[in-house]
C-alpha cells in the first residue's frame, strides 16, 4: 500500500470530451479556464475517465487514421479458437457444432479452477518387471493436484483414459449413466408409432431387440429435460398446424401456427386466416410428464432441505463455483468438472476505417504478429522520475504543500526529430488542487536513429554530421544543474528530459475556504479513495515532418503522401500519476 | 573468472553470465546456462535432482545428464528456487528436467518446479509454480500466484490469484517491454 510507482496513462481521442465528464456541483476554476481558452481542462478523477485512459503499451495506432487506437475503438476478429490447456486448434465449424469449450480430456477442477489430471485407480505394478508392463489400465478419475479433489468423490470413473468429454456425457453424478439423446429420440419414436399404429406387445417385440422402457416419472438432467421439453413442443406444433396447408413440414418456420398464418394471410383474406389459426390454435397442449420434459420441483427443494439440514452449509457449493457450472448445482455434490472454455487469438481492426491494426499468426504455438501497429512506435513515451534521487530513499510519500520537482524523460521512437508542447492547468481539477509548473514546455526531441544505423552512416559518410550535433549538444546541456526555467534538463539522442514542479495539496479539510464550499458539504469530511494520490493532466501536442525518407531524394510523382514530407501533428491528453501525498 | 583481483558481488563466465557468489548451486555439472543470464544471491538451483527413470530411447542419453536447462538473458532474482519436477511414474519416482527459455524473469523467493518455461516469461515474487506446469512465450505471472501442478498457461496470459487462473491478457505493445537485455546490462559488480 505505501509504496507507489509513478505512471503515465495516456487518453484515447475516441472518448468524446466534449460531454461534461464533470460531476455537477463542479464548476471550473478560473485558472483552468485561463490556460486552454478553446480546451476544457481534463480531469483524471472524473467518473468517465477510468474507461479511456490507458498505459502506452495498450494502445494501437491507426497509420492511415493518423491516430491513437485504445481497446475500445478497436474491432476484434477471432483468427483461431484453441483450447488454452491442450493448445489444440478448433476449427470454427466444431466450435458452432459443439459449443466452446475443450470436447477432449481438458477439465478444471468443480472446487478450485485448477486443472485436472486422468490418473489410474489401480494401484501400480510393484516389484520385479514393474517398468515392463505396459501401461495403466482403469478404471480411471480426474484429480485435481491443488486442492486433491478427485471425480471419485462424486462417484465417476472412466474405462479409458482418452476422450474423457465423452465419457462425461454419459454419466451423471453418482455414476448412473445419463440416457443418451440418442435413445430418447429411439423411444420417443416408439412410442409415438405405438400410439399411432395401436400395435400388440407382438409386434414390439420383434421390432426391436432391447426397448429401453424409460420411466415418466424419472429425475431429468437439465440436458435431457431440454431436449425432451423441445422434442415434444416440436411435435405439438407440426400435430396443430397441418402438414396439408402448404405442404411444408420443417420444424422451423412454416411449422410454427403464427408463421403459418401470416403466410395463409398472404393468399387468402385476413379474417379467413385469423378464424384458421384460432381453431388450429387450442389443439396444443402442455408438457405432462418426465417424458414430455415436465419435472415437478417440489419433491427435489424437500430433498434440498433434509440435505441441508444433514450435510450443512459444508456441502453447499459457493457462488463462485456455482458461477462456473452451466446448471443449478446448489451441492458440492452436484458439481461437476468444467470443460475448459476454448481461447481465441483475435486480430484487431480499426473502427473507423476498418484497417488492420494487428494480426496474429493463426497457429496457436507462435507467438509472432503479421502486423502490429503499437502506439509505443508512434507517439514518445514519457518516463516520470523524481529529480532528487534522495527522494526516493527517504520516503515514498509526498509532504504537502512543498515543491518537489520531477523529471520528465520524452523518448521518441519515430525517425524523425518531433517538436513536443506541453501544457498542463496550473492548477489540477478536483477537490486538493494541486499546483504544477513546466519548467520548459516546448521542446524538440531528435529522431530515432539506431546506433547502429549511424555507425553505418558513418562508414557510408552519408550525414554523420547530424548525429555529431546533437552529441555535442548532449553533452553541453549535461554540464548545468539547476533546473532553469525554459531550458531543457537534459537530451540524448532521442530523448529529452524536462523537469515540472510541482506542489502537492494539503488534505486537510478543516481550511475555512473549504467549508463555505457547497461540494464540501455534500461529499463529506473524508478523503475519498484515490484523493491522496497526485495525478496531473497534460495536454500533448507532438508536431513533425513526417513520412518521406530523409537519405533519398524523394522525386517519385506517384505516391504523393509517402515522398513528400508532410507536416504531422498529434495531440492528446495524458496523465501523470507522480506520488502520493502525505496525510497531515 | 572474475575480471576483478577484488571480489564482487557477481562471478562472470565467458558466455557472460554473471552468478552471485552468494547463491546455492548443486550439481553444476547437471546444469546449462545458455549465458548472459544473472543469478542472484541466495538463488538456489538444484542440478543434483536428476532424471533417474530411463529414456524411453536409449539414443536420448544425453538428455539424462541435464537437471536444469537456462537460455540466454533469464534473470533469477534474490532467494528464489529452481528445482526440477518429480513424479512417480510406473511405480518408480524419478525427477524431470526443468527447461527454461530465452529472457525469463524470476521474481525474488518464488519456487519454480515447471518443466517448461518459454521466452519472454515474467515470473513476479512470491511466485509459486507448481510440479509440471507449462508456461509458453509471453506470459506474466502476478506476485503471489500459486499456479497449480501440470497447468498449461498459453500465450499472451496474465495469470494470478491461489490457483492461479487466467485473468487478462498481454497487450500487443507489451511484447517489447519483456526484453532483459537492458536488465541484464545494468548489473554489475559495481
Amino acid at each position: 500500500m505505501t509504496s507507489f510507482t509513478p505512471y503515465t496513462y495516456f487518453l484515447c481521442p475516441c472518448t468524446d470530451t466534449s460531454t461534461s465528464t464533470r460531476n455537477l456541483g463542479d464548476s471550473p476554476s478560473a485558472e483552468s479556464e485561463e490556460n486552454s481558452d478553446d480546451e476544457r481542462t481534463f480531469d483524471p478523477r472524473a467518473a468517465r475517465s477510468n474507461y479511456s485512459l490507458y498505459p502506452l503499451e495498450h494502445l494501437l495506432y491507426c497509420e492511415d487514421c493518423h491516430q491513437i487506437r485504445c481497446p475500445r475503438c478497436v474491432l476484434d476478429e477471432i483468427v483461431t479458437w484453441y483450447c488454452p490447456n491442450c493448445l489444440f486448434e478448433v476449427p470454427s465449424s466444431t466450435v458452432k457444432s459443439e459449443g466452446n469449450r475443450c470436447t477432449r480430456s481438458c477439465f478444471q477442477c468443480p472446487i478450485c479452477v485448477a486443472p485436472l489430471s486422468v490418473s489410474s485407480l489401480e494401484a501400480p505394478p510393484e516389484g520385479l518387471g514393474a517398468e515392463l508392463a505396459s501401461g495403466q489400465n482403469g478404471p480411471f478419475v480426474l484429480n485435481c493436484a491443488y486442492c486433491m479433489w478427485s471425480s471419485k468423490e462424486i462417484e465417476i470413473q472412466f474405462d479409458k483414459p482418452n476422450g474423457i468429454f465423452a465419457q462425461l456425457a454419459k454419466i451423471k453424478n453418482g455414476g448412473e449413466p445419463i440416457i443418451t439423446a440418442k435413445d430418447r429420440r429411439k423411444d420417443r419414436e416408439e412410442r409415438g408409432k405405438r400410439h399411432f399404429s395401436g400395435s400388440s406387445a407382438a409386434e414390439e417385440y420383434q421390432e426391436s431387440e432391447a426397448p429401453i422402457t424409460l420411466d415418466p416419472n424419472e429425475r431429468l438432467d437439465p440436458e435431457s429435460q431440454f431436449s425432451n421439453l423441445k422434442a415434444f413442443y416440436q411435435t405439438q406444433m407440426a400435430e396443430s398446424s397441418p402438414v396439408s396447408a402448404l405442404g411444408f413440414t420443417g420444424d422451423y418456420g412454416y411449422g410454427s401456427p403464427g408463421a403459418l398464418s401470416r403466410i395463409m394471410g398472404l393468399y387468402t383474406g385476413g379474417s379467413f386466416a385469423d378464424k384458421k389459426s384460432k381453431s388450429k390454435s387450442g389443439t396444443m397442449r402442455e408438457a405432462r410428464d418426465a417424458l414430455e420434459g415436465l419435472q415437478i420441483d417440489p419433491l427435489s427443494s424437500s430433498e434440498a432441505i433434509t440435505k441441508l439440514s444433514t450435510e450443512g452449509w459444508e456441502s453447499t457449493a459457493s457462488c463462485a463455483q456455482r458461477h462456473e457450472q452451466t446448471t443449478h448445482t446448489p451441492f458440492i455434490s452436484d458439481l461437476r468438472p468444467i470443460a475448459y472454455l476454448l481461447r481465441t487469438k483475435r486480430s484487431k481492426r480499426c473502427k473507423t476505417c476498418r484497417h488492420i491494426l494487428s494480426k496474429p499468426e493463426s497457429k496457436v504455438q507462435t507467438t509472432r504478429f503479421r502486423i502490429r501497429l503499437v502506439a509505443l512506435n508512434y507517439i514518445p513515451s514519457i518516463i516520470i522520475k523524481p529529480l532528487q534521487p534522495t527522494l526516493l530513499t527517504a520516503s515514498t510519500l509526498l509532504t504537502p504543500l512543498k515543491p518537489v520537482q520531477f523529471l520528465l524523460t520524452f523518448k521518441n521512437p519515430l525517425f524523425d526529430a518531433v517538436k513536443v508542447t506541453l501544457a498542463t492547468p496550473a492548477k489540477t481539477p478536483g477537490r486538493f488542487p494541486t499546483k504544477v509548473t513546466v519548467l520548459c514546455p516546448q521542446f524538440e526531441v531528435g529522431a530515432n536513429t539506431d546506433v547502429w544505423d549511424e555507425a553505418l552512416r558513418d562508414n557510408n559518410t552519408k550525414s554523420s554530421l547530424s548525429g555529431e550535433k546533437r552529441r555535442t549538444k548532449a553533452e553541453a546541456s549535461e554540464g548545468q544543474h539547476q533546473a532553469e526555467a525554459g531550458k531543457v534538463w537534459e537530451r540524448g539522442r532521442n530523448w529529452v528530459s524536462v523537469v515540472v514542479e510541482v506542489v502537492p495539496p494539503s488534505l486537510r479539510i478543516d481550511g475555512s475556504e473549504w467549508l463555505k464550499s457547497e461540494e464540501m458539504k455534500r461529499d463529506g469530511e473524508e478523503v475519498r479513495d484515490g484523493e491522496d494520490v497526485v495525478e496531473i493532466p497534460v495536454f500533448v501536442r507532438v508536431e513533425w515532418e513526417g513520412e518521406a525518407g530523409g537519405e533519398e531524394s524523394g522525386l517519385g510523382g506517384g505516391g504523393k503522401d509517402k515522398e513528400v514530407r508532410e507536416k504531422r501533428e498529434l495531440a492528446y491528453w495524458c496523465v501523470l500519476g507522480l506520488g502520493k501525498v502525505a496525510l497531515d | 573468472m572474475s575480471k576483478k583481483p577484488v571480489k564482487g558481488e557477481y562471478i562472470e563466465t565467458d558466455t557472460g553470465n554473471k552468478v552471485s557468489r552468494r547463491s546455492q548451486i548443486i550439481g553444476t555439472t547437471n546444469i546449462i546456462l545458455g549465458g548472459k543470464t544473472v543469478i542472484q544471491a541466495e538463488v538456489i538451483i538444484r542440478g543434483d535432482l536428476l532424471r533417474t527413470y530411463p529414456a524411453s530411447n536409449p539414443s536420448d542419453k544425453q538428455g539424462n545428464t541435464v537437471a536444469v536447462a537456462i537460455g540466454r538473458y533469464c534473470f533469477f532474482s534474490r532467494g528464489c528456487e529452481l528445482r526440477p519436477p518429480g513424479k512417480l511414474y510406473k511405480g518408480q519416482f524419478s525427477h524431470y528436467p526443468l527447461k527454461i527459455a530465452d529472457h525469463v524473469f524470476v521474481g525474488p523467493s518464488s519456487i519454480i518446479e515447471a518443466a517448461l518455461i518459454g521466452s519472454h516469461v515474467n515470473i513476479g515474487a512470491n511466485v509459486v509454480v507448481g510440479k509440471f506446469a507449462i508456461i509458453k512465450d509471453y506470459v506474466r505471472i502476478l506476485d503471489g500466484s500459486v499456479v497449480p501442478p501440470n497447468m498449461v498457461i498459453p500465450s499472451f496470459s496474465v495469470v494470478a490469484g491461489r490457483p492461479a487462473r487466467v485473468v487478462g491478457e498481454i497487450a500487443e505493445g507489451e511484447l517489447d517491454g519483456m526484453d532483459l537485455r537492458e536488465v541484464y546490462r545494468g548489473v554489475g559488480n559495481a
